[in-house]
């Protein structure tokens, strides 16, 4: 739906955006001059020279690499198994009351809280970091997807059941695609949770990657790098948005909730 | 006759239908069974499975609530319980008004939010929890900058989810607000603040994980106090015990701050339920 409100020309709009991102660039530029010690604040040109530094160097890109390999492998584990889980959950009504009170009291606890356990257990490597995304991310994807399960229309069913579909059939061309939508949702949502999580375990845990890296900038007090190193987290967290929505548009273009907002 | 015939079809039907009914309770009560038990069952396997157990990062379920007693209640309670959990309350409520207020104001005067936007998406990117390193370098850390620390990046999903909700307001419910010549200040408590409440509460739901998630690893980076800061130092001793009992500790808490939000947000939003389930009966 369209705003209300005046909607203002496009480039108006681009126009004003660059507006605030250039007093932005001021205001930092200015601020690591004139008020704070240079060593808190560094100045733009220092972390855009720590950034060049950085970016041709080949520790960097492994990290880079091993950071996405951590919250990617995880995702796509916790996806497997609490899509399988959260489709039992959906189908089998005894699975379902078996699992309400666990689920329920498990799913809203936060992922860093068994960090400690993560740590004393794998140490810091990057089996640790993958855990921690999954117990992150997994849980909440199996909710969705039994939630989505539930809402495929019980008639759609009954229908496939009465054209005489097996019920290995009914599971993958009725129920999986009726669940779709929460589904991907779920893993969209996921997406943030599992970047953040591979941060964590670097920083806290020392699992390898960018969240490493960064604690190690801070601890020897380069902040220029710090900064360098939370721009480039910044790209990837916009990256990895962009890209689960696009991916999500693409997978389920053919379902009618995503249908409208091509037209 | 043939009244004996109906009789017998409908005690054979009567029959039936009762011993359906015998089956769909019997099903729902063993539904019940199986919902109470299985927790009770798991509890119960980690209690005996580990009774005897030797292994280093597993110790029994009796020492771990021993140590959680011995901790928390209440010798620890004052001085690293009650702190993390102000902390986390005022910079969450924090976050919350000023991400709501800010959200309103944004929607509603267009220059400031076409400059605020790219910034804001640029920074919502970036991993709440790699901003901490950031505030550590520019303001030390105190308690003070713990809690800023916390509301800043628990600030975004709500002040984000606010603007949206507020510029999806129906055009129909403005044109109605401005025929009744409503204040500006009616207009934003009757029509923006309800309009965009659902969209609030659940960007408000992803701030309170945020706001946990860095609550939990200020106290971990480095501080002398808070539950993160004792269950990370019992890590990092090897104190297994110790370690589960702040697990847990943290574990209830996540429980019980999200049962908060759920009922606050059933009690404020109950109205759009409503007006959504009379939709679908029509």
């Amino acid at each position: 739906m369209k705003s209300h409100l005046t909607t203002p020309s496009r480039t108006a709009t681009l126009a004003y955006g660059a507006i605030g991102i250039i007093l932005l660039l001021i205001a930092w530029q200015w601020g690591s001059t004139k008020v704070v010690s240079k060593s808190a604040l560094p100045s733009i040109p220092d972390v855009v020279s720590a950034l060049r530094e950085l970016v041709v160097q080949g520790s960097f890109w492994i990290g880079v690499a091993l950071t996405l390999v951590i919250a990617l492998a995880g995702w796509a584990i916790a996806a497997v198994a609490g899509v399988a889980l959260g489709i039992a959950i959906g189908i089998f009504a005894p699975v379902q009351a078996a699992t309400r009170i666990l689920l329920e009291f498990l799913r809203p606890i936060p992922a860093i809280v068994i960090l400690p356990l993560a740590m004393m257990v794998f140490g810091p490597t990057t089996k640790m970091g993958i855990f921690l995304v999954i117990f992150g991310v997994m849980l909440p994807i199996t909710a969705q997807t039994a939630a989505g399960v539930e809402s495929v229309d019980p008639v759609m069913r009954n229908t496939a059941r009465s054209f005489g579909m097996s019920s290995r059939e009914i599971l993958w061309r009725v129920i999986l695609p009726g669940a779709s939508p929460y589904i991907g949702t779920a893993m969209r949502v996921a997406a943030p949770v599992t970047l953040i999580m591979a941060v964590v375990a670097g920083m806290l845990g020392g699992a390898p990657g960018i969240g490493n890296a960064l604690s190690v900038a801070q601890t020897v007090g380069r902040s220029d790098t710090l900064f360098a190193y939370v721009l480039v987290l910044g790209c990837m967290g916009m990256a990895t948005q962009a890209a689960s929505v696009s991916i999500e548009r693409r997978l389920l273009h053919w379902h009618s909730s995503y249908r409208g907002e091509q037209s | 006759m043939n009244e004996a015939a109906v009789n017998t079809t409908m005690n054979a039907n009567d029959e039936l239908a009762l011993s359906r009914k015998r089956r769909v309770r019997a099903r729902r009560i063993a539904l019940r069974v199986l919902e109470i038990g299985t927790p009770i069952a798991a509890l119960a396997a980690w209690w005996f499975g580990s009774q005897n157990s030797q292994n280093p990062f597993f110790p029994s379920l009796r020492e771990i609530l021993i140590e959680f007693r011995k901790l928390w209640l209440f010798d620890k309670f004052g001085s690293d319980v009650i702190p993390s959990i102000v902390n986390f309350s005022i910079a969450y409520i924090i976050a919350c008004v000023v991400g709501i207020a800010l959200g309103i104001l944004l929607a509603l005067v267009w220059p400031p939010h076409a400059m605020l936007d790219p910034v804001l998406q640029f920074i919502r990117s970036i991993p709440a929890v790699a901003l901490l390193p950031i505030f550590v370098a520019l303001f030390g850390f105190g308690n003070g900058v713990r809690v800023f620390a916390i509301a800043l990046s628990a600030l975004f999903p709500v002040l984000i989810s606010t603007v949206d909700g507020a510029r999806g307001t129906e055009p129909l419910l403005l044109e109605t607000a401005r025929v009744y010549r409503l204040t500006p200040w009616e207009r934003l408590r009757w029509v923006y603040l309800p309009a965009a409440s659902p969209q609030i509460f659940s960007g408000a739901v992803v701030s309170l994980q945020v706001a946990f998630i860095v609550m939990i690893t200020s106290e971990m980076l480095g501080s002398a106090h808070g539950i993160g800061a004792l269950t990370m130092l019992a890590q990092k001793s090897f104190d297994a015990k110790g370690m589960w009992a702040g697990i847990l500790l943290l574990g209830i808490l996540g429980y019980l701050v999200n049962l908060l939000f759920t009922l606050v947000q059933n009690r404020v939003l109950s109205w759009y339920r409503g007006a959504q389930q009379s939709e679908s009966a029509e």
